[in-house]
């Protein structure tokens, strides 16, 4: 759990003594001392001040490294003297403060097959270990290595989840999941009357219904909480029940028309998912419509059968660079270049790569499409991370486990 | 040595970063802001979450939920902390032993494609028997229904009651030498073009009318039952959907959190382990069988025929779809039962001898007619 809820207002935020909003006491110890104690200035008398110019670099041992720690330790602590401003306007700088609005931003990602390989088999061995449930831990070393890899504008992503929420996770899906199944096959079993019959059977389909669009949402929430840029949490706040109704009225629209509402349906969920998602306190922000991709979504229909559903891939290209061009955040707007004839290319790759070699060139493929999305997605313009402050917020695993159930993907790609 | 290294600091609070100077020390590290403001972190309170691989930066991580971070560019920072606080920096990755890693990798590699192969092989075939063993009959009853109902339901059956009477009669002649056997036998003969023959689990044979009138003798039919007899009383339908099920969850494990990319790959892999545990089952089935038609009395050549007017039948299939498939070839089949007729005597009589066989070819002809007053 990250973050206090507060006991009179219930604002959810990260801990700290009083509430933010309305001076309430929290309850419990902030977990980590506040950054504005995190530094000290040094003490003037027991310790000398750091040697001023460039960082010396010397083969001789400096007195120091005989010292098991600074001088001012040894005497009951760090000094309280405290800076009451944020370090970085204490010092004055706004060193890597801004992403500059006059420049293009670039995804790099730094990931080889030979190093996911390596750990795709350390997996294999203690999954088999220990008979299944080092999955979990695997899968998450799995995440970690592939966000470690991306690097943004000269920072690494980082993956914070672990293997134990996964673990919990599946097995709170599996309490929610398994009577549902059970119920599912139940008349097989008992004898019963129609009626009952095709009662349970919508109750399952009803169940089903609401469930999906949960475990989308939910493994969203979980996994961008627990994806951070520059230490500063990611985070989805788009609520559960509201996606479940927009679900269940796009579906319904997309079944009356036959279809013809796909391009409108597929919109609206992907501007749902990216318009509740927020850089810390930075949201993000969608200004697409599902109309654009109409007349696309027309033309690739129409164009299925004389290219084999080749063109397939220019449509798919077309909602890709459609969506991350109509993404923004701050001031500065996505941009991507995927051509239809990369995208061809990179799956034909990927099929020929994966049924040649049984599956194990997996952790290449991996890679293949990672450095896929980074080669064509930038960022232009600028966003002020002074301003981007730390908003962390709590997200259960429950969805991402329901997700893993259900063999849905939540999309969730770098926000 | 070096003790003093260049960094970023990230305060957990917002984006922005600064550079900081980082002191090591024996047990902590000092870091420095450029205006002066320092900090100390002990090591025991610090952990690494990057900068295990080459090119990547080392990250220091520090506090509990939202940690303060650390960044260090240079891995050398990690070989110069090694050097200086040896006992408390074994939690941190230490570049100059990254050798052990791709050891101790390649070491679980072979480790895994050693507990695959003896699972593959031996746990999996070993486990399914044991397990099948102790299916109740009346479940595979159960099952062996509805594969009928799917696959030879009534009116598609053959019902003609005195042609089927021989039928059964060679069923019973080979059903009398497993005395002890909790199976009860039923035989029935399907209209379809098709020169196939199958058991159902629980005790069902099912021939088609194909196969049957490429039949000459009895001798050759009863070749054709015996094998799929086996197949029942070795509860090879039932271990072949718990071996499914087990290379299921082999792969599963097998992909280690690859998800969906590695599946596609791996089903193909699981489909071909599976051709083969079939294929070894239907070995099994021709050398019980053979077995089984001299424990009842019947010259084991008419099996052997048959397989040859089979092997007529698919002439030109390439060689290398003996890899791909549920069934050895039948050259090979041929070659093995040869053999195995050729090591076990018996003093064979003729299988209904008073009986025109060319007559049981009519079977489907009457369908549809009731029993004559």
């Amino acid at each position: 759990m990250i973050g206090v809820k507060c006991p009179k207002c219930a604002l959810m935020q990260m801990s700290r003594p009083t509430c933010k909003s309305c001076g309430t006491a929290l309850n419990g110890p902030a977990p980590h001392p506040t950054p504005t104690q995190a530094f000290t200035t040094p003490p003037p008398v027991s310790s000398p001040p750091p040697p001023a110019g460039p960082i010396y670099m010397t083969q001789e041992a400096p007195p120091y490294m005989t010292q098991e720690a600074p001088p001012y330790m040894a005497q009951g602590g760090p000094p309280s003297m405290v800076d009451d401003a944020p370090p970085h306007l204490a010092q004055g700088g706004t060193l890597y403060s801004e992403l500059d609005g006059g420049q293009i931003h670039w995804l790099t990602f730094h990931g080889t097959g030979g190093s996911l390989f390596g750990i795709q088999i350390v997996n294999m061995f203690l999954t088999i270990l220990t008979l299944g449930i080092y999955y979990f831990w695997g899968k998450t070393r799995v995440r970690s290595y592939l966000l470690s890899q991306t690097e943004f504008a000269g920072d690494r992503f980082a993956y914070h989840g672990t293997g134990k929420e996964l673990l919990i996770g599946f097995l709170k899906a599996m309490v929610l999941f398994v009577p549902i199944i059970a119920l599912y096959y139940a008349p097989q079993f008992v004898e019963v009357t129609e009626v009952v019959k095709i009662v349970t059977i919508l109750f399952v389909y009803g169940m089903m219904a609401v469930l999906i669009p949960l475990a989308m949402v939910g493994a969203r929430r979980y996994r961008m909480s627990r994806t951070s840029w520059r230490g500063i949490r990611f985070s989805f706040r788009g609520g559960g029940m509201d996606f479940v109704k927009l679900f269940a009225k796009c579906s319904f629209l997309n079944m009356i028309t036959g279809g013809l509402y796909y391009p409108y349906y597929e919109t609206r969920k992907h501007a749902f998912m990216v318009s509740h998602s927020y850089f810390g306190n930075q949201k993000f922000h969608f200004d697409g419509h599902g109309r654009d991709l109409f007349g696309s979504y027309m033309l690739a229909m129409l164009l299925a059968l004389p290219t084999l559903g080749l063109y397939w891939f220019w449509f798919q290209a077309k909602k890709h660079r459609y969506f991350w061009d109509n993404t923004t955040i701050d001031y500065a707007r996505f941009r991507s270049a995927v051509t239809g004839g990369a995208l061809l290319r990179l799956w034909m790759g990927n099929i020929l790569l994966l049924v040649v070699t049984l599956g194990l060139a997996w952790p290449w493929v991996v890679v293949r499409n990672a450095q896929f999305t980074a080669r064509y997605l930038t960022l232009e313009g600028s966003v002020d991370l002074t301003a981007i402050q730390q908003q962390a917020q709590v997200a259960s695993p429950t969805g991402e486990g329901l997700a893993s159930f259900l063999d849905l993907d939540s999309g969730f790609d770098f926000g | 040595m070096t003790t003093q290294w260049e960094g970023h600091y990230l305060d957990g609070r917002t984006a922005a970063r600064q550079r900081v100077a980082i002191r090591l020390m024996r047990s902590g590290l000092e870091i420095i802001t450029e205006k002066g403001a320092t900090a100390w972190w002990p090591y025991p309170g610090i952990r690494q979450t990057q900068g295990s691989y080459a090119g990547e930066e080392v990250r220091l991580e520090r506090g509990a939920e939202i940690p303060e971070v650390l960044l260090v560019s240079d891995a050398a920072f990690l070989t110069a902390l090694h050097r200086i606080a040896p006992e408390l920096a074994t939690r941190f990755h230490n570049p100059t032993r990254r050798w052990m890693r791709a050891k101790l990798t390649i070491l679980a590699a072979i480790a895994v494609i050693g507990i695959t192969t003896v699972l593959y092989f031996w746990g999996i075939p070993a486990m399914a028997g044991l397990v099948a063993s102790r299916v109740p009959v009346s479940w595979e009853e159960q099952l062996g229904q509805s594969v009928i109902e799917q696959l030879a339901p009534p009116s598609a059956q053959c019902t003609d009651p005195v042609r089927i009477q021989p039928i059964k009669e060679i069923v019973t002649t080979l059903t009398n030498t497993l005395p002890n056997s909790p199976y009860t036998f039923r035989v029935m003969v399907v209209d379809n073009p098709a020169m196939n023959a199958f058991a159902a689990p629980g005790g069902y044979i099912v021939v088609f009318r194909g196969l049957l009138e490429r039949t000459q003798t009895a001798e050759e039919l009863a070749g054709v039952l015996a094998h799929e007899l086996q197949h029942v009383v070795k509860r090879h339908a039932t271990r072949m959907l718990i071996q499914h099920a087990s290379t299921g969850l082999l792969f599963a494990a097998l992909t280690g959190g690859g998800g969906d990319p590695a599946a596609i790959g791996l089903e193909g892999a699981r489909t071909l382990g599976i051709l083969r545990y079939s294929r070894r089952h239907e070995e099994a089935a021709d050398a019980e069988g053979v077995q089984m038609l001299v424990a009842a009395g019947i010259d084991p050549k008419g099996m052997i025929t048959f397989f040859e007017t089979l092997a007529e039948e698919g002439k030109g299939m390439p060689e290398f779809l003996k890899y791909v498939s549920t069934h050895p070839s039948t050259a090979d089949r041929i070659t093995r039962l040869q053999s195995l007729a050729a090591q076990v005597e018996g003093n064979p009589v003729k299988l209904l001898p008073d009986y025109d066989w060319e007559d049981v070819h009519q079977i489907c002809q009457a369908t549809g007619t009731q029993l004559r007053p």
